[in-house]
């Protein structure tokens, strides 16, 4: 078992796909993310399990790679003690949780917003192009500076960190194909990329807020807080003017396309 | 018995005595500055610029054992009563003068679970919301018998 405890997760899942089941039994969901190279031994500690729980995983898995077999079961070794629950996050974390919320509600806004777009009329051409700017001024240079740059280089070389830089990559992707089709006014792939786009940073930022974030922050010493707060807010004062703005376009987004919505509803 | 205020009701703690005992185990001191005591410091203090300070109630390095190495080690500390001390108004600006003045890193109020010493933790809140500078705020709560009750970032 402890050589599968090593191994990447999407590997393990290829060879045995019953073990996607297992995961999904402890809302683990490897099996349709994008990158899978977290090791097994990573999953299980990341998501911050009881003991008693991941005693109980590891079971199941061992009983998928080697069934009817009595496999003994290796305790993962953490190097902080979590406690199963509820998140709280520190100030620093509280910050990109915080740039998660107007992110989100662009994305939310997005189905609605995106299903007659026509980028041959100026006025919606204009909101993808105000979309696309928010998504590369707001959410990329912003506040995955502040990630990439900042929180992520603490933990270099992490397979799950690894795996959140390629998944922005991914949608880095999604957003210049998005933007070449605007210019190109094909509606079509504006639409594809952008949803894609969507749901991609939906699971993103749900494994951020629910999984990496809370257990960042139990790896991170008061000092290292401090520090980190000290260089967001640094990031804060520099982007200050730009951040409101783009805080104020998301909000008025979900007030345009999802008010509008649940009045047609109504 | 004395009954009543639960800070000062008399708790006989003889039998739950045992950790350690009949050992001696010589733990070296990691206080790093002196004065402690809130009206003695002075917050612009070398020791105190940039550092990641603890302010701490009078009874908790009594009532946790390993203070000096789970708390003290690496920090810079201020200690206070909330229930006895008087012109605790001083010890707000003092505060403030860590966070604005010394750019203090973090601060870590330490407190006993008994509730008067909440207003030490109240008090550390207001002075950090007069400051201009904003800090990682956390608060710990001790048990009398020197357990971590609580521990949160506020």
């Amino acid at each position: 078992m402890e050589i599968y405890l090593n191994k990447n997760i999407k590997e393990i899942i290829n060879q045995f796909p019953k073990a996607a089941d297992v995961l999904n039994e402890y809302d683990i969901a490897c099996a349709p993310c994008n990158v899978g190279t977290c090791l097994l031994k990573g999953v299980v500690e990341v998501h911050n399990l009881s003991s008693e729980a991941e005693h109980e995983l590891l079971k199941k898995i061992a009983q998928v790679i080697f069934p009817g077999k009595d496999v003994e079961i290796p305790k993962i070794k953490r190097k902080v003690a979590h406690a199963a629950g509820q998140i709280k996050y520190s100030p620093a974390i509280r910050k990109l949780v915080d740039e998660h919320v107007y992110i989100k509600k662009l994305l939310a806004a997005m189905p609605i917003m995106l299903e007659s777009i026509d980028v041959s009329s100026a006025e919606d051409k204009q909101l993808i192009l105000n979309s696309i700017d928010f998504i590369r001024s707001y959410a990329d240079k912003y506040h995955h500076a502040k990630e990439e740059d900042i929180l992520f280089k603490k933990f270099e070389g992490i397979e799950i960190v690894k795996a959140m830089l390629e998944e922005h990559d991914i949608g880095r992707g999604h957003i210049k194909a998005a933007l070449e089709a605007v210019e190109k006014g094909d509606n079509q792939t504006i639409r594809e990329r952008l949803i894609a786009y969507r749901e991609l940073l939906k699971e993103h930022i749900k494994k951020e807020d629910e999984i990496l974030y809370p257990w960042l922050d139990k790896n991170l010493s008061v000092s290292e807080i401090g520090e980190m707060f000290s260089k967001f807010s640094g990031v804060d004062k520099q982007y200050l003017s730009a951040s409101q703005r783009y805080e104020g376009f998301a909000n008025k987004i979900e007030e345009k396309i999802l008010h509008k919505e649940v009045l047609q509803n109504d | 018995m004395i009954e009543g205020c639960p800070g000062s009701k008399t708790m006989d703690l003889r039998e739950t005595e045992t950790q350690g005992e009949g050992e001696s185990v010589k733990v070296g001191s990691q206080l790093r500055q002196w004065p402690i005591q809130m009206h003695l410091i002075s917050p612009t203090a070398p020791y105190f610029q940039g550092a990641d300070v603890v302010l701490v109630a009078d009874c908790v390095a009594y009532a946790f054992g390993n203070f000096h190495n789970d708390y003290l080690k690496g920090k810079s500390i201020g200690i206070a009563c909330p229930k006895l001390d008087s012109e605790q108004e001083i010890y707000a600006e003092k505060i403030k003068g860590w966070i604005d003045d010394a750019k203090i890193n973090t601060l870590t109020v330490l407190i006993m679970q008994v509730p008067c010493c909440s207003g030490l933790v109240k008090l550390a809140q207001e002075a950090a919301q007069s400051a201009s500078r904003k800090v990682p705020i956390k608060y710990i709560v001790v048990g009398v018998q020197g357990e971590i009750l609580q521990e949160e970032w506020l």
